[in-house]
């Protein structure tokens, strides 16, 4: 069977053939994506490659509020159009239509930004696909698709899958015992995800021969996490990918320092410590003149070429295993609720997850609990982004510049 | 312990508008049998933390109920 796509949750196995006919068939497309399932959202980037036609990708799980707050609107019925599919015959045929004629096409998704509002981040076909490696051997790969598919990450191994014409296995969303039965039934050969995820799926008492490469990003890696894994996983190589959402997928290295290659060198900068990309690599957010700051320090290890090592985020953005958050974005949602007068949102370190949301919030009268002041949170921010605890307070903590204290 | 660790349990469960558990035992697995999720696990790890000032996955995870109470009691 030539699988595209295993997804567990929908009890479904969808085969190339089952996505050409899929695709064949398609009459509508909407560049607004906010769908559950995963093969729809492949579809949908499959038919948007097709077209040529802007692609924006929102997750399924953002509020109403979110989504006014992102785009302007609530609904997207209004993008909705008739489209003609050119006939489509094989998976090759396919493949190649993906690659050819990319003068429109868009990729675009929000980050949450470094300050203020969450940004629209749009990339053109050449800074998507910057990472991705094709060959005919790789066909044989079989994916482990753990990140979330709306958001950089999922699409890097989208990519990096679909155009090698190879299967995908959802790991995401799964618990431990179903990662590791996925990865079994399906000899997955590669998975990419954050250390967090690698860190969850610990312990297991088997090896897994299948698994050939390892890749991980967006956190550091503990040293045991690591041991750990070489055991489970024998014959795989492990790796590091430094990728933003602003910058796309940008290096890879097989140990905690980062080589920037030749080709790279003219676009990557370090001042003050911290990493600077030019602009004509990032989405087209910015102007293609000047750098971009990423927040990110690093230490120099060499230079010529250069290497170095990250250190730690600059920015106030709150790594929760691997997802960044903005506590002003946070504090702004809390604030906006009958009642509240003042929050303060801060990280706290925590074994699990790197980091952890805690709130501080000063109440007008005593009438909210914790757990109302999170129920009204649901409907209004993606779950990672919550308090996981909520203090009650008289008074807001500011430091001595009176800037409010970020670390606890 | 085991009816403190359920209250706590419970209210990480409550706080998500998950369904509470009726009973644990040393072997009830926190992930394949209550259903917490990541961040689950971290808010319950800080609350654990708060009431018996141990964080219980410091060095590694832990899975079920009993290796917690070992844990604790260490």
């Amino acid at each position: 069977m030539d699988l595209f796509l295993r997804d567990r949750i929908k009890n479904a196995e969808i085969t190339w053939p089952d996505l050409v006919t899929a695709l064949n068939d398609s009459t509508r497309f909407n560049p607004y994506c906010r769908a559950h399932s995963y093969f729809q959202i492949f579809k949908d980037l499959f038919l948007s490659l097709i077209l040529d036609n802007e692609i924006i990708l929102l997750d399924s799980d953002f509020s109403e509020n979110e989504l006014v707050n992102l785009t302007g609107y609530t609904t997207f019925e209004k993008f909705d159009k008739q489209i003609k599919v050119p006939a489509i015959h094989s998976k090759r045929e396919l493949i190649h239509l993906v690659f050819s004629n990319k003068k429109n096409w868009r990729l675009s998704l929000f980050t949450s930004g470094t300050t203020g509002h969450p940004k629209k981040i749009s990339h053109d076909f050449k800074s998507i696909t910057r990472l991705v490696k094709m060959s005919e051997k790789r066909e044989e790969n079989v994916w482990g698709l753990a990140y979330n598919p709306t958001h950089m990450a999922g699409v890097q191994v989208f990519f990096q899958a679909a155009m090698n014409g190879c299967s995908i296995v959802r790991l995401f969303g799964l618990s431990q015992d179903e990662v590791l039965e996925e990865i079994e039934n399906y000899q997955v050969s590669h998975i990419s995800s954050t250390p967090t995820f690698y860190r969850l799926l610990l312990p297991v008492h088997k090896k897994i021969e299948s698994v050939k490469r390892l890749t991980s990003g967006g956190e550091k890696f503990k040293k045991g996490v690591l041991n750990e894994l070489k055991n489970v996983f024998p014959n795989a190589k492990i790796s590091n990918i430094y990728a933003s959402t602003e910058a796309g997928a940008l290096l890879e290295s097989y140990g905690d320092t980062f080589e920037v290659k030749a080709v790279l060198e003219k676009y990557l900068r370090v001042k003050d410590n911290e990493l600077l990309i030019h602009n004509s690599l990032i989405g087209f957010r910015e102007k293609s003149e000047g750098w971009y700051s990423t927040g990110d320090l690093v230490e120099i290890v060499a230079n010529n070429p250069l290497k170095f090592r990250f250190v730690s985020r600059k920015s106030s953005l709150i790594n929760v295993g691997g997802y960044n958050v903005n506590p002003h974005e946070v504090e702004g949602i809390i604030e906006e609720i009958p009642g509240v007068s003042a929050a303060r949102v801060y990280a706290k370190e925590n074994s699990v997850l790197g980091n952890i949301i805690c709130s501080e919030v000063v109440l007008k009268k005593k009438n909210l609990n914790e757990k109302e002041i999170r129920s009204t949170l649901q409907s209004k921010l993606q779950e990672y982004k919550i308090p996981r605890m909520i203090n009650f307070v008289d008074k807001i903590t500011t430091t001595r510049t009176g800037k409010i204290s970020r670390i606890n | 312990m085991l009816k403190e660790l359920r209250s706590i349990i419970n209210t990480v469960l409550s706080n998500r508008d998950k369904k509470q558990v009726d009973e644990i035992n040393e072997s009830t697995d926190l992930r394949n049998d209550i259903g917490m999720d990541s961040l689950d696990l971290a808010e319950l790890t800080v609350r654990i933390e708060a009431k018996y000032d141990v964080d219980i996955f410091k060095d590694d995870i832990v899975n079920t109920v009993g290796e917690i109470i070992k844990k604790i009691d260490k």
